[in-house]
């Protein structure tokens, strides 16, 4: 299939790998925020902090007009004109903060700064509080499905337009916050104890992630119009295929399968896990930049 | 003038574009006119993503399953549903009085939302100043507030284009529409474009 007018979306809108970075960073860290409430340790939140920071950098330096932006929130504020119809700013919104959020908890996790600053003390009684984690875990969860939201509500890019996104992007963001719960305790960062839910759950994801990919690209090729289609072939036959095969697949869902299952059976081995846990946060991004990349224009024809 | 439209408040007028493909000769002139109007700093440039001269005006070759050479022009559809005006982030883009789809670059940060939005790859991102374009440019408005047609319709030598009023039963367009047969472009994606493909007589 060559239609006379295909375009991408990456050579005209040019969402391209920074927002494939961006989305990434905002999976772990949004499932990192749900994995939070039940491991609670600092090694965790740093990570979560650390991916939020470089995710935000990453999506305001993509703004071709960043320099702009402290006088276009200046012209929101005093008009209270919000636009809450887009999820770009419904998400903006969240990920700010999702992002004091986990600061606070990160000085909570900072003794010579509670110790030295008194006042700080209110960070540990928030990192104590059910409700407050609870409550960063949903806005987390949230945080993950906007930015699956953020591409679907593009209406210029068929490939995009189903509800499946954010649903995948939860899945593999869990398996993404996983893989970093397994990269901590091969660096002796947590203990066994935190990492030992992870291999039969992230497996489960595993097999839930596939099928959820197979899915998308299924309904795509099926029943999607023609600029759906094309993208899923750009996907599974085209230009990205490898990505989508060997990235998406092989080492983000199989790779993973097989050291999980070996895991089980034999046992578990620090350097396989690392394998693992790096395949499968590779293998989300991969996802990520996939679908981006492929997105295209449905063709115009008189 | 035409001023920016307040939440819950309607369009005086709705202000549309026509192509009539049964008229027009693929001259190019429209897409140079405008260009020429609402950009002329990029008259020599192209658009890389389109891979075409850098306009509001899209064009685009097919060849139809018989063979025969095909032209469609697209632009802005200045859609009641817009997508790009419920997409964009800081309310940059906008409905003006007349109905039509507006951007004020004061509020654009650069985000490239609305192009992504746009069912219609109709805009594209201004090299120098990263504003994402698109139809009616500055020019453009500046010629139909003093009461003239868009560039693209004076420069038509082939009478194929036209601008005006749908809420006016006399106006060129509406007659246009009752008179000859029309259709709208993408019409499952529910944004009510005000762009008519005039395909002839009834």
């Amino acid at each position: 299939m060559t239609p006379a007018d295909l375009h991408y979306q990456v050579d005209v809108a040019h969402w391209g790998w920074s927002i494939a970075w961006f989305l990434w960073f905002v999976g772990i860290a949004g499932m990192g925020s749900v994995a939070y409430y039940f491991v609670r340790r600092a090694p965790l939140a740093y990570v979560i902090f650390g991916s939020l920071a470089i995710g935000l950098l990453l999506v305001v330096s993509h703004l071709g007009r960043w320099w702009n932006l402290p006088r276009v929130l200046w012209i929101m504020v005093i008009n209270l004109d919000f636009n809450f119809n887009s999820w770009m700013l419904i998400g903006i919104m969240m990920l700010s903060v999702h992002l004091f959020m986990t600061l606070f908890i990160v000085i909570a996790h900072l003794p010579f700064l509670t110790n030295r600053f008194g006042w700080l003390g209110w960070t540990k009684a928030l990192n104590a509080s059910n409700l407050y984690l609870v409550l960063y875990a949903a806005l987390g969860a949230g945080a993950t499905v906007y930015s699956g939201f953020l591409i679907t509500q593009a209406a210029g890019v068929p490939l995009w337009n189903t509800s499946l996104i954010p649903v995948l992007w939860v899945i593999s963001g869990s398996v993404a916050a996983i893989a970093v719960l397994e990269l901590l305790y091969v660096f002796g960062l947590v203990d066994a104890r935190v990492s030992s839910f992870g291999v039969r759950l992230g497996m489960g994801l595993d097999v839930l992630k596939l099928l959820a990919v197979l899915g998308f690209l299924h309904v795509a090729l099926s029943f999607g119009s023609a600029g759906a289609r094309f993208g899923a072939e750009l996907m599974t036959s085209g230009e990205y295929a490898l990505m989508t095969w060997g990235g998406v697949i092989g080492i983000g869902i199989l790779i993973p399968l097989a050291i999980g299952a070996y895991t089980i059976f034999v046992g578990k081995s620090k350097p396989l896990l690392l394998v693992s846990s790096v395949a499968a946060l590779a293998g989300v991004f991969f996802l990520r930049a996939a679908v981006l990349l492929a997105g295209v224009w449905e063709p115009l024809v008189l | 003038m035409s001023t920016r439209l307040r939440r819950g408040q309607a369009p005086t007028r709705r202000m549309a574009h026509i192509w009539d493909a049964s008229r027009c000769i693929a001259c190019g002139a429209c897409v140079m006119a405008c260009t020429q109007a609402n950009a002329p700093e990029m008259m020599f440039r192209e658009e890389k993503g389109w891979k075409s001269l850098a306009s509001n005006i899209r064009r685009i070759d097919s060849v139809s399953p018989h063979g025969r050479p095909e032209l469609l022009l697209v632009q802005c559809q200045h859609c009641e549903n817009a997508p790009c005006i419920s997409t964009c982030p800081f309310g940059a883009t906008y409905y003006d009085t007349d109905g039509r789809v507006r951007l004020d670059p004061a509020r654009c940060a650069g985000c490239s939302y609305c192009v992504t939005s746009c069912p219609y790859n109709v805009r594209w991102l201004h090299p120098d100043n990263k504003l994402p374009k698109k139809c009616m440019g500055d020019g453009c408005i500046d010629l139909t507030d003093s009461g003239q047609q868009p560039a693209c319709v004076q420069a038509c030598p082939a009478m194929a284009r036209d601008y005006g009023d749908l809420n006016d039963p006399s106006s060129s367009v509406s007659v246009t529409l009752r008179t000859k047969r029309s259709r709208r472009l993408l019409e499952a994606t529910g944004s009510e474009p005000k762009f008519f493909v005039v395909e002839g007589s009834r």
